[in-house]
């Protein structure tokens, strides 16, 4: 098995738009890597870098030690897997799985009739080989997709958006399943999504992307809890922003004037007064509280209760304070009960509040 | 460290990617042919039209105008310009009354299978030759022919009479013809037609009349410009049709142009001729796309919807269908459409005195009635065709006086017959893989290849098959006689190669268009080297078109008659040919026979296109 490195890569489209900025990522041997952004961040045409199909502009890409920047696709050895599966209409499963191997010529008949009944076996598809992919349902196009990505024994497997023309359900059950044989080949992945909780639920590290470049790159964990930028903050999970001005750093903690109301958060990055920051507060950090007891480290809002979902395992409200701003608030379900309509005060500790750059 | 790699081929590398200085070596071939075997014919038709008749020897290089002086000095000349014009419009305009309802009928019908049936009897009649076509309706209108006899049967007409040669003789056949072409135009722009509009209207408490007046009619004026245009232009350039069912007061200017070629061996005049009937066609398509422009203003509503639908025999090139919404709304606008609503609210005003139940179901019924009349005028005459070579006479009767093979036996024992036949599959098999091979790399290379000017290229592959094909014969015509290719099979073979390459470029490039790409950067991505893919992947995924393309070619080829006779000068027979040679002196059954094996040819063709496409015409 083998890592796959990017140094430098820039891809510009015929002299106009960056869609890659100079971007570096280092992915280790047997690694889950996702690249997650909204459309147009660039994540696809990184993936379709590595695997040959756009040449960068700058930089180099190496795939198990080897500079491939020059290479064709089809001298790179890497599965992919299309967001359509792109199975060929025309051959049987059996053929499209063995299609790798006949093209890469090293193989006999019987090693090759072996390794695509192995790999029907691993996607749990056994005996399918002869039907057509229109005959088969979109999960098992999309495991077929990746029985025939596997096949030739790739150095890295690619994933474009493979999930996402399939259905809420099936998407999830796929999310397990591809996990799950990523470990059980345990194979250099690189995914590619505009699904944050794809993303977080998937991955060993996380890559965001915005604007061709990389904002953050992280364990699920790490990029969720400790976001570096605003844009990772809004685009990971659901988050109440603050943005406004420094007015006073003390003691690893930091003012900020926002407008309608100063926020109080740990200094979890440099700042000097007057330095434009946003202030990040993850919804469930959040907590009713029955008097407006004013605490030094704690940023207190009052407001009505405007709207109340249930998440199942917990119960989402947003508040609108007087001064027409909204807070959403995640509470454990059962906990403590609110009517849209109330008055309520809700208040976030200093310590669950991030300093990131605007 | 980042190294700077070559960014001019942006989007290219994700292709079946071949290297950059390929992509010439590669667009030569097809460019080859078209410009050295399609421009060159053409400019030297242009060229031969300034130089001097020799009569007697023929013709030697020069400059005079006076093949130019003498057509429009000539009073017989300049009109039957003008016949051969005020014919084309005529054609178009009843083609287009009888076209519209069974047009309308087809693709509101909710029975699929009849649907089918009737497309396919359309559509089969499209494709077998003007020379056994125009054979049917002389069986249909000569004395003691089936319409003269039917007369004399019914006691309307006192004695036999012939109905042709002459003008509404040859209308008729003319119709029968280019009406296919018009139903088809039609069928499509209707098709696209949300049935929901009609429904609103109708809720909206519009009456059926009403409802076609202010829905129907405006937004199906796209398909009733092209159809129209279509219909003009191909009975422009007709040239059997005339000649066989026409008198000489219909002699149209492609039959002038062919006396000038095979009987007076005057090729300046003809080529000059050619050059002038191509200056008509192009003058009559831009005073339509100008008066268009002119009234578009005063239509105002209904004009968003005009550029959306295309019609069956232009999609797949944007350069043609460009060039064919033009030319839609400047027909729209002459106002041929009007027509229709004006004898229909003269229907409406006059049986508006009853209730609307009577009146939808009179509506209804005459509706009926006279698309059964129009299917009747489309099929007939190729069943009676049919039915006639089984006549076990010396002569055609209708209804034929028994059953017998012997024409066939005849049709297949006599060595003329057979050598016309082996001629005809020859030359439309190779010219079938010639237009294929022409047609599909240049399809392949600008569907793979940025090229400066691709959209140019692209017009250029549809050219062929838009220029007349009498033009097209006399400019082969007159290249050939310079490289010594007249008179052979070769260049026949040549002629029909390029003359029909727009079809299998069309159909190839339309597969491309619709082919994902995806599969070839799988195959990629799985280690396929881009030959490997395009032989495993994309040809496989291609192969329908290519096929159908090929067959296109091959049954146009077997049926066209005008560009190898020309090309023939009496040496090279092929069975449309045949026929007409045999339509001038005698009328044995053998011909009919020959149609029926031809027809029958036809549709099995045709039927294995339809299979190959899973139903090309939807």
């Amino acid at each position: 098995m083998s890592g796959i490195s990017l140094q430098g890569i820039s891809k510009r489209y015929s002299g106009s738009v960056l869609a890659v900025d100079d971007i570096d990522l280092d992915i280790e041997s047997g690694e889950f890597v996702t690249l997650v952004g909204p459309s147009g961040c660039g994540k696809t045409t990184t993936l379709r870098t590595i695997a040959g199909f756009e040449k960068p502009t700058a930089g180099t890409v190496h795939i198990g030690g080897k500079d491939v920047t020059d290479a064709p696709p089809y001298e790179r050895n890497t599965g992919m897997v299309f967001q359509d599966f792109a199975l060929f209409p025309h051959l049987t499963v059996h053929e499209n799985v063995a299609y790798g191997m006949e093209a890469d010529g090293g193989y006999t008949d019987e090693e090759i009739d072996a390794r695509v009944a192995e790999m029907l076996e691993l996607v749990e598809l056994p005996g399918t080989g002869d039907r057509k992919p229109d005959q088969l349902s979109g999960g098992q196009q999309q495991r077929i997709a990746l029985a025939r990505a596997l096949a030739p024994k790739p150095d890295a497997l690619l994933l474009d958006e493979p999930l996402a023309s399939l259905d809420k359900k099936l998407r999830e059950q796929m999310q397990v399943e591809l996990r799950r044989i990523q470990q059980e080949v345990g194979i250099t992945t690189v995914f590619v999504t505009h699904n944050q909780e794809e993303a977080l639920t998937m991955s060993d590290r996380l890559a965001v992307m915005n604007e061709g470049k990389f904002e953050q790159v992280g364990p699920p964990g790490d990029v969720y809890n400790e976001p570096e930028t605003r844009f990772v903050a809004d685009f990971i999970g659901t988050a109440n922003i603050f943005d406004g001005a420094v007015t006073q750093t003390e003691d690893g903690y930091v003012s900020v004037d926002c407008g309608d109301v100063d926020v109080e958060s740990t200094a979890t990055r440099e700042t000097a007064v007057g330095d434009d920051v946003s202030v990040v507060a993850r919804p469930e950090r959040f907590n009713f509280q029955s008097s407006t007891a004013d605490e030094r480290d704690e940023n207190v809002f009052t407001g009505e209760v405007t709207f109340r979902r249930h998440l199942g395992s917990s119960v989402e409200y947003r508040i609108e304070t007087a001064e027409g701003r909204e807070v959403v608030v995640v509470r454990p379900s059962g906990l403590d009960e609110h009517e849209p309509g109330e008055q309520v005060t809700v208040s976030v500790d200093a310590d669950n509040c991030r300093v990131v750059s605007p | 460290m980042a190294t700077e790699t070559s960014t001019s081929d942006g989007g290219e590398s994700g292709r079946a990617g071949l290297k950059q200085n390929a992509k010439y070596y590669i667009l030569s071939y097809p460019l080859a042919w078209l410009v050295f075997v399609f421009l060159v014919p053409l400019g030297m038709l242009f060229m031969f039209s300034f130089w001097v008749h020799v009569p007697g020897t023929g013709y030697t290089p020069g400059f005079t105008l006076d093949n130019y002086a003498r057509f429009f000095t000539s009073s017989l000349y300049v009109q039957q310009l003008w016949v051969t014009v005020e014919l084309a419009l005529v054609t178009a305009v009843v083609s287009l009354l009888l076209g519209y309802p069974l047009a309308y009928y087809l693709a509101r019908i909710d029975r699929p299978w009849l649907r089918n049936v009737l497309l396919i009897t359309i559509i089969s009649s499209l494709w077998i030759t003007y020379v056994i076509r125009a054979y049917a309706w002389q069986v249909i209108l000569a004395s003691r022919g089936i319409l003269s006899s039917l007369g004399v049967a019914t006691g309307i007409l006192g004695s036999h009479q012939s109905f042709y040669p002459g003008y509404w003789g040859l209308v008729v056949g003319m119709v029968y013809v280019f009406l296919p072409f018009m139903v088809l135009s039609l069928y499509s722009s209707i098709r696209n037609l949300d049935g929901e509009l009609l429904e609103a209207s109708k809720n909206l408490g519009a009456g059926p009349v009403r409802t076609f007046r202010r829905v129907t009619l405006p937004l199906t004026k796209n398909g009733i410009a092209s159809g129209t245009s279509l219909v003009f232009i191909l009975a422009l350039g007709a040239y059997v049709l005339p000649r066989l069912l026409g008198t000489p007061n219909q002699r149209t200017l492609p039959v002038l142009i062919e006396q000038q070629i095979m009987s007076e061996s005057n090729y300046p005049f003809g080529a000059a001729m050619s050059v002038l009937l191509i200056v008509v066609m192009v003058v009559f398509l831009w005073a339509l796309v100008r008066i268009t422009n002119v009234s578009a203003a005063n239509i105002g509503g209904g004009e968003a919807v005009a550029g959306e639908d295309e019609t069956a025999t232009t999609s797949g090139s944007g350069a043609l269908s460009g060039l064919w919404s033009r030319l839609a709304g400047a027909v729209a606008a002459t106002g041929l459409g009007r027509v229709y609503g004006s004898v229909a609210s003269a229907v409406s005003n006059r049986i508006a005195v009853v209730d609307s139940d009577t009146r939808e179901s009179v509506i209804g019924t005459t509706f009926r009635v006279y698309v059964a009349a129009v299917m009747l005028f489309i099929a007939a005459p190729l069943g009676i065709i049919v039915a006639v070579s089984f006549t076990p006479e010396e002569f055609l009767t209708f209804p034929p006086g028994g059953f017998s093979m012997r024409w066939y036996v005849e049709f297949f024992t006599n060595p003329a017959w057979v050598r016309s036949l082996v001629n005809s599959l020859t030359i439309a098999a190779a010219a079938a893989l010639l237009s294929t091979s022409i047609g599909g790399v240049l399809a392949f290379t600008l569907d793979r290849f940025d090229y400066k000017f691709g959209a140019l290229l692209g017009t250029f592959g549809v050219l062929p098959i838009l220029v007349p094909p009498v033009i097209i014969a006399v400019a082969f015509l007159v290249f050939f006689l310079q490289i010594g290719l007249t008179g052979t099979r070769t260049g026949i073979i040549v002629a029909h190669g390029i003359f029909y390459a727009p079809l299998p470029f069309i159909l190839i490039t339309q597969g491309l268009s619709e082919l994902n790409r995806t599969y070839e950067e799988a195959a990629m991505n799985l280690g396929a080297s881009p030959v490997r893919t395009i032989r495993t992947i994309t040809y496989p995924l291609l192969r329908a078109n290519v096929v159908s393309g090929a067959l296109f070619a091959f049954i146009l080829s077997l049926n066209e008659y005008i560009i190898a006779w020309l090309l023939s000068l009496f040496l090279v027979k092929t069975i449309p040919i045949q026929i007409f040679n045999q339509l001038r002196y005698s009328y044995p059954p053998t011909i009919a026979a020959a149609s029926t094996v031809f027809i029958l040819l036809t549709v099995v063709v045709m039927t294995a296109i339809d299979r190959l496409s899973g139903g090309i015409w939807e």
